[in-house]
């Protein structure tokens, strides 16, 4: 019952941030909303009993996206003020079709039930996550490694300022 | 016990609040925000039905997206450097240049 409270309170948290990152008009601001909505989604992940997730979703989102978005921001113009030029209609239209798509699944889903769950789980003990994830998906694990380094790679030529030209 | 259908319904409502985001807002970085919304949704329906069905595999898979998404930031800001240098500005409107 406890762990019911506390994932509603975490979950009104992280809804009510995320509206106010879409629609702040200063993007500082969102940012800041966005930290405070990435870190009631950890809290939802602690109450689902998801720990290092959750612990992860602290130190990579809250201590390391967020603070890269603050550096871009402060790199490129902070004061800019972009104005949303489209009118009330159009923005309706675009509003109404995420909420069709999201009122739909969220109809199926009460209407008809959620499917039973088979018997027999593997357990959710950080020992039987490591075996899984150094097992089955030990592949997947180290393509991410090398997904990594080529976005490290990339991203610093991308944002370079200017080509070298090596003559090799 | 929380009950999955609760847990499914705020994965959807961060979705469509990312999805919103992206589709209504002009501002380049408040897009690549809203981004993060919509991986954040998909991650909490992933850890929930991890929970349902007893099994770390919903975490494992919530990690994988968790590393796209980082990887998604930082190709995204380089992206976003590169234009600014460019237009300066961040408004996507400034980009219809590149049609054709």
């Amino acid at each position: 019952m406890i762990t019911l409270a506390v994932f509603t309170f975490f979950a009104v948290l992280a809804v009510a941030g995320a509206v106010l990152v879409i629609v702040q008009k200063n993007v500082m601001h969102s940012v800041l909303y966005l930290a405070f909505t990435v870190l009631a989604t950890a809290g939802v992940f602690f109450t689902l009993q998801a720990e290092y997730l959750g612990a992860i979703q602290i130190l990579v989102y809250g201590g390391g996206i967020v603070v890269l978005y603050i550096f871009v921001i402060i790199i490129v113009n902070l004061k800019e003020v972009v104005p949303e030029r489209r009118s009330l209609l159009p923005k309706l239209v675009l509003i109404a079709v995420p909420v069709a798509v999201g009122a739909e699944v969220a109809y199926l889903l009460l209407a008809r039930g959620f499917p039973a769950a088979g018997a027999g789980g593997e357990g959710m003990g950080f020992e039987t996550m490591a075996e899984i994830l150094f097992g089955s998906y030990l592949f997947p694990f180290e393509l991410a490694s090398v997904l990594l380094l080529a976005v490290l790679v990339g991203a610093i030529i991308i944002a370079r300022r200017k080509l070298i030209h090596d003559p090799d | 016990m929380i009950p999955i259908e609760a847990v499914i319904v705020l994965g959807l409502l961060l979705f469509a609040i990312g999805f919103v985001g992206v589709v209504v807002r002009k501002n380049l970085v408040v897009m690549l925000m809203s981004l993060e919304l919509l991986l954040n949704g998909a991650n909490v329906i992933l850890v929930g039905l991890g929970r349902r069905l007893d099994s770390p595999r919903g975490t494992i898979f919530a990690m994988f997206v968790i590393i796209m998404a980082v990887s998604e930031a930082a190709v995204g800001f380089a992206l976003v450097l590169a234009y600014f240098r460019q237009k300066k500005s961040y408004d996507v409107d400034a980009l219809d240049d590149l049609k054709g």
